[in-house]
């Protein structure tokens, strides 16, 4: 899967913002939306609301987490376990860029959040191929990661697909010859 | 008398504070246990300096330039002051010092520690190092003695020492305090204080300070007082010496006069947090404390009362008396200028306010404490005139020389009766002080106006929530406007006259068509605005004069009246004005509010007359406006919104307790709009204030409405609070309708079905407690039809009494229509009105059936249902709506209603037009009471049976498991009404939409439910008419139904056939045509039923009435 095909999913995701216009419900597909009332902060998708603050007709409420002190708890938290911890939104790395590229000027401290979502981001990616290298050092059969976000899940995928799948070939052709002492 | 306490600010992070003046008294310090010392020029100073001096300070001292602090790295460092640059380390101990104090002189410092060691260090050289070892717990506080020769310190072992520093020796110690472990968990910080002359040691002991004297060591005295209720904690004295001040855990403030033992003073803590630090203003006026939780505050004023002594500092005791003589001016002032005091005292009124009520919003815009003046003030309200002169300058006279000692009394009267409030300042609702710098000047449904003065700048930026209204206006603010009203037309903007400038009242009306949006009124010399609105197409403005003087939104000068009293507060919406004014004095904290609502356009009339506005106990006018539909609405500073209940006589009734919905007791809830439908109270959420900052930039948040009803935790309850705030956020309807504006009938009838569905709900659980006079009662505030299904449910079950008693109830509730119907037909004069009216109220569906209602009983039955709950609950519920709808006849409506669509206008083509409205429902009451009166023959009326003979004769032959089934079978059909109905409505919200489109359109709708029968009666009222030349409209009707049930099946069936080939005509919507079909399918089933098998009609009819929910269980 693409990262910009991650990032179309992620504009499902809601979020609130202030219109300055005002409309009745929109009756789609997926949905109704609205009504927008001028000033009453209203939930839409992010597809929207990006939309929407493009064209000025919009101020974006940030999401709850996207907030500098809860973002370095939870990066503190995440440097500090092992494992991966639970992330407050699942497309939080798609959301942070979307937001953060095209409506800046509504989210307090936006650089602050930049960083520290990239530090979170780049934790646990590291962590992700810790995992991945011992997965394959240790020729385990399967593994179990909790709490991956689908941006994360697709960075990785097709790289340790193909390479597995290289190492299966590799030791298959290996295995009817001779014994391990040949292997590397 | 009181001092004045000005608000807390936040100045550390929670936990351990310290503070304290430098010499001059320029600044104040404070240290925190966010490790910082912050430096602060006067409590107003927003951007204190900062110094980093350690992870945490403990306690810090000041003296020349030299800034000694204790540290949580166990060390006592110095900083120069005020550059914060470090200066080297004093001393250090083995964990962390929890005292220092530093001599008069600045050469020694003091500092006790957790290692229960006490240190004494030279400035200069801080290896010259003297230790007191001897405490066997934490040191709590250290205390030097001003002569530099002993030094006292407590301790977590429960003793207080006082040791000779030279020889390093303990002089004394008293066990007077409780023993604790260590700091944290000590009772008390115990923080000791010297006299400056060195005379007596103030020790805190529990609720009490106790004083020794030097060199004897023995106990002198103590001071305690009831206002403090728990431990002391620190003690210090002022700069003369004659007063001792106490700051306590719960905090309390208390200073006493020593000499006298006399306590004069006493402030509480606004949160009542522990003060945990307190230092004294050198010059004695003002006394700075810090609390556990962060925050600096200041009492200002204090040592006046010492200086009326007249014995200690010249300082004080001058600026005191210039206190007295300012004062005095002013009010002489105010009382040769009448006009000018009337605007200065209830401001001045509310500045005094404030040290009693914390109502720290409103924080007097002058920083000099003049709260001396306040018993004064008051008094002066009372008095006439001529007799407060004298009267205030021998009190004065009094407290300034007569009796020192007692000077403090003054604040407690001799009288003791109710005490008159101060009354609360003129302000603009939605708006936040006007001191701040930064401010929303209001903020509604509009938009946003928010003020900036500071040094850079004194603007007003406009922001529109709608920028199809307006972009975003900047403005530069040279007149100093505070007062400001925002509108879909224009902006109003206000300030108060200088001395050089009388108040003007600047318009930028920028809806205008032409170039000239600008216009400004200058009000004659010495009157001042106090409060504007806007409404539409006009603008008012109260003032100093108690005028109110109108404008038109372009300029022009129309009416303007008097106000009975200095005005609060002033809203417009529309054609109506709202306006809070000062009825009189209240007394014990009340204000005393009333209220006049006005009424322009067309029909001018005051609607309340200066009635009493119900605040809750103790607490004033927050906010004031209308809600979007049009209905006043107030909010008072306890967090209760009340709403004008039209329909009781202009009452107003509690809807919201906005503070329940806090989550801390500080937090408060700014609202900004109320809207009806939906119910929504717009505000913002306020984290420990009472208004939000202009940044970050606050969000609206939506609460809900609750009607404080009893017993909402039950299920009664719930329904009994959902009903009648149904009822009451809709009495708008009746209103908006009756001052000729358009309203959304589909929701109204939507509400009163609701409305409807909730009685109903009601009754079944009524029914199910076995409260059979609750069900009675309950069905007597419902609509005749109701009642039916209501009946119906009494006999399923088995409640035959209740059933029988409903049975009369229904009859007499129709005898109670016609009544009224012929009551309204017999009027001629009034007949247009009242249809008029009738139309203007009457749904437009049912406007659309009214056509074919002759025709099919079940139709007849649909009509009943959404025809009849709008009027019947009309005349049921709300029985002052019909007085209020008498005077109006007279007067022709200016109703838009040819603008409005009127589908039955359009399509009525064999109709009289007389009264359109009216018929229909002769029709229903005649046919429903009268069935065989005229015609035996025409009889077969499921539903005239059901109402004429009400219960038990269709019931009693039916089998008892039919009407089981009929109940339960209920919810399938209600699902397809439900979707039609869905449809429908969309299909009625269309022509609002497009304008162009109605006519066509309600053609297509109009034609489509004409069926069999009205084909039929076109064709034959000739006949009809030729056989009985006689009849009226009504009967002309009913007789055709009869003579047309008289026909055969075959008959019938083709009419309907060609109905519908009639109908199949090429539409425009496939929607349409969809459910046309199905009302099609609709009718032709129900002549087929009708036809075939009488005996399924019930069962029908119930399906349809079945759209009432309610929980069988």
């Amino acid at each position: 899967m693409d990262p910009s095909e991650v990032e179309f999913l992620a504009e499902k995701e809601t979020v609130k913002i202030i219109p300055n216009f005002s409309l009745d419900k929109v009756y789609l597909i997926g949905g109704d939306l609205g009504p927008f009332n001028p000033g009453l902060p209203v939930s839409v998708p992010v597809w929207l609301a990006l939309n929407l603050k493009q064209r000025q007709k919009c101020r974006i409420v940030p999401p709850e987490w996207m907030d500098a002190d809860k973002l370095e708890e939870i990066r503190e938290l995440e440097r500090k376990e092992d494992t991966f911890t639970p992330i407050p939104s699942p497309h939080y790395m798609e959301l942070t860029k979307l937001l953060l590229n095209h409506a800046a000027d509504n989210i307090p401290k936006a650089d602050e959040i930049r960083t520290l979502v990239k530090d979170i981001w780049d934790t646990r990616i590291a962590k992700l191929r810790l995992s991945a290298d011992s997965f394959i050092t240790q020729q385990e059969a399967h593994a179990k990661l909790d709490n991956l976000t689908l941006m994360e899940i697709n960075t990785t995928r097709t790289f340790l697909l193909d390479s597995l799948k290289y190492m299966y070939k590799l030791r298959s052709n290996l295995q009817p010859g001779s014994g391990k002492s040949q292997d590397y | 008398m009181p001092c004045e306490r000005r608000p807390m600010r936040y100045g550390h992070s929670e936990g351990h504070t310290d503070v304290c003046f430098d010499e001059e008294g320029k600044w104040i310090v404070t240290c925190g246990s966010d490790g910082d010392v912050r430096i602060w020029d006067g409590l107003d100073d927003d951007d204190p300096k900062s110094i980093n001096v350690g992870e945490k300070a403990y306690a810090l001292a000041l003296h020349r330039g030299r800034l000694v602090t204790a540290a949580s790295n166990n060390t006592v460092q110095i900083h120069t002051f005020p550059d914060g640059d470090p200066d080297g380390i004093l001393t250090r101990f083995t964990t962390n010092a929890t005292h220092v104090a530093i001599n008069s002189s600045g050469s020694r410092v003091a500092a006790g520690s957790g290692d229960f060691l006490v240190k004494v260090v030279e400035v200069s050289d801080s290896s010259k190092q003297k230790t007191l070892r001897g405490h066997e717990a934490p040191v709590l506080s250290v205390a030097l003695d001003p002569k530099d020769e002993f030094l006292a310190s407590s301790s977590c072992d429960g003793s207080v020492a006082v040791w000779r520093i030279d020889e390093q020796a303990r002089v004394t110690s008293w066990n007077v305090l409780q023993k604790s472990s260590d700091v944290i968990n000590s009772k008390s910080l115990c923080r000791l204080a010297w006299q400056p002359s060195g005379k007596l040691l103030a020790v805190p002991v529990g609720l009490a300070v106790q004083l020794y004297e030097r060199d004897s060591w023995s106990h002198v005295s103590s001071l305690s007082d009831d206002f403090i209720t728990k431990v002391v904690n620190v003690v210090i004295w002022s700069p003369c010496g004659k007063l001792l001040a106490a700051g306590s855990v719960g905090g309390n403030l208390a200073v006493w006069d020593v000499e006298a033992k006399l306590c004069v003073e006493r402030q509480k803590h606004e949160k009542g947090y522990t003060v945990c630090g307190m230092a004294w203003h050198p010059s004695g006026v003002q006394i700075a404390y810090t609390d556990t939780e962060g925050c600096l505050g200041l009492l200002d004023g204090v040592c006046v009362s010492s200086a009326s002594a007249q014995k200690s500092l010249k300082a004080p005791d001058t600026k005191a008396a210039k206190d007295y003589d300012a004062l005095f001016d002013e009010e002489d002032d105010g009382l040769l200028d009448e006009e000018a005091s009337e605007s200065h005292s209830p401001v001045k009124k509310n500045a005094d306010a404030e040290g009693d009520d914390e109502d720290y919003d409103m924080i007097p815009t002058t920083a000099r404490p003049r709260n001396r003046g306040s018993f004064l003030d008051d008094d002066e309200n009372s008095l006439d005139t001529g007799s407060v002169n004298v009267d205030r300058f021998s009190e004065n006279n009094f407290g300034g020389s007569a009796e020192p000692a007692t000077a403090p009394v003054k604040s407690r009267p001799a009288y003791d009766g109710p005490v008159p409030t101060p009354r609360q300042k003129a302000f603009q609702p939605s708006s936040t002080p006007a001191h701040l710098m930064h401010r929303f000047m209001v903020w509604n449904s509009v938009g946003i106006v928010r003020g900036y003065n500071d040094e850079h700048d004194n603007a007003i930026d406009v922001e529109f929530h709608d920028t199809a209204i307006h972009h975003a206006m900047h403005l530069s603010n040279s007149l100093n406007h505070t007062m400001v009203d925002l509108s879909q037309e224009a902006l109003l903007l206000a300030c108060e006259g200088t001395e050089e400038l009388s108040s003007k009242l600047q318009c930028s009306h920028f809806s205008t068509w032409d170039t000239c949006k600008e216009w400004t009124v200058d009000l004659p010399k010495g009157e001042d605005v106090c409060a504007v609105c806007l409404g539409q197409g006009w603008a008012a403005a109260a003032t100093s004069a108690l005028l109110v003087r109108l404008f038109s939104i372009g300029g022009v000068q129309r009416e303007m009246f008097s106000l009975p009293g200095p005005v609060v507060c002033m809203v417009g919406h529309g054609e109506q004005l709202l306006i809070a004014y000062h009825r009189g004095t209240g007394f014990d904290g009340e204000q005393c509010l009333g209220v006049q609502l006005l009424q322009f356009g067309r029909r001018r009339r005051q609607v309340i007359h200066g009635e009493p506005l119900p605040l809750s106990v103790k607490s004033y006018l927050a906010w004031m406006g209308f809600t979007a539909e049009g209905t006043p609405c107030f909010v008072d500073s306890e967090g209760v919104v009340r709403l004008l209940n039209r329909s009781l006589g202009n009452a107003w009734t509690p809807v919201c307790h906005t503070r329940e919905n806090c989550k801390s007791k500080s937090d408060h809830y700014w609202v900004v709009g109320v809207h009806e439908s939906p119910q929504q109270l717009r505000c913002i959420p306020c984290k420990g204030s009472r208004f939000p900052p202009t940044l970050p930039r606050p969000a609206v948040a939506i609460l809900p409405f609750k009607l404080p009803y009893c017993h909402t935790a039950t299920e009664k309850g719930q329904l009994e609070e959902q009903y009648w705030r149904s009822v009451l956020f809709h009495n708008h309807y009746s209103f908006l309708s009756s001052s000729g504006y358009e309203i959304d009938e589909e929701a109204q009838n939507q509400a009163s079905k609701e409305q409807q569905e909730l009685l109903m709900k009601m009754f079944a659980l009524a029914c199910k407690m076995e409260r059979e006079f609750r069900c009675m009662e309950l069905a007597e505030m419902m609509t005749q039809s109701v009642v039916t299904l209501a009946i119906r449910y009494a006999t399923s079950s088995r409640r035959m009494a209740l059933a029988q008693r409903l049975g009369q109830l229904a009859l007499e509730k129709a005898n109670q229509l016609q009544g009224e119907v012929q009551e309204q037909e017999d009027d001629d004069d009034e007949e247009n009105y009242g249809s008029a009216k009738q139309n203007s109220r009457r749904s437009r569906p049912s406007n659309a059936r009214a056509e074919e209602e002759y025709e099919e009983e079940v139709e007849h039955e649909e009509q009943m249902e959404t025809e009849e709950p709008a009027e019947n609950r009309r005349s049921l519920l709300n029985p002052f709506n019909k007085g209020s709808r008498s005077p109006e006849r007279p007067s022709p409506k200016p109703v838009n209603k040819e603008d409005r669509v009127n589908p039955f206008k359009v399509s009525g083509p064999g109709k009289s037009s007389a009264a359109p409205s009216g018929q229909p429902r002769v029709a229903n009451v005649l046919d429903t009471m009268t069935p065989s009166s005229r015609k035996p023959g025409a009889l077969p009326n499921p539903l005239s049976k059901q109402n004429k003979s009400p219960v038990l004769k269709p019931l009693v032959p039916r089998p008892k498991s039919k009407t089981q089934a009929t109940l339960l079978q209920m919810n399938a059909p209600k699902l397809s009404s439900k979707k039609s109905e869905k449809e429908a409505t969309v299909e009625k919200l269309r022509p609002v939409e497009v304008p162009p489109m109605p006519p066509a359109q309600d053609n297509c709708e109009n034609r489509k439910p004409k069926t069999g029968f009205q084909l039929w009666l076109e064709e034959n009222r000739k006949n009809i008419l030729a056989n009985s030349p006689d009849l009226e409209e009504t009967d002309v009707i009913k007789e055709a139904m009869g003579c047309f049930r008289q026909l055969s099946a075959e008959d019938r069936l083709r009419w309907t056939e060609r109905a519908k080939g009639d109908a199949a005509e090429p539409k425009k919507r496939k929607r349409e045509e969809e459910e046309e079909t199905k009302e099609e399918d609709k009718s032709e089933e129900h002549e087929n039923e009708e036809a075939s098998a009488k005996k399924k009609k019930p069962l029908d009819t119930s399906a349809k009435l079945s759209a009432f929910a309610f929980n069988k269980s």
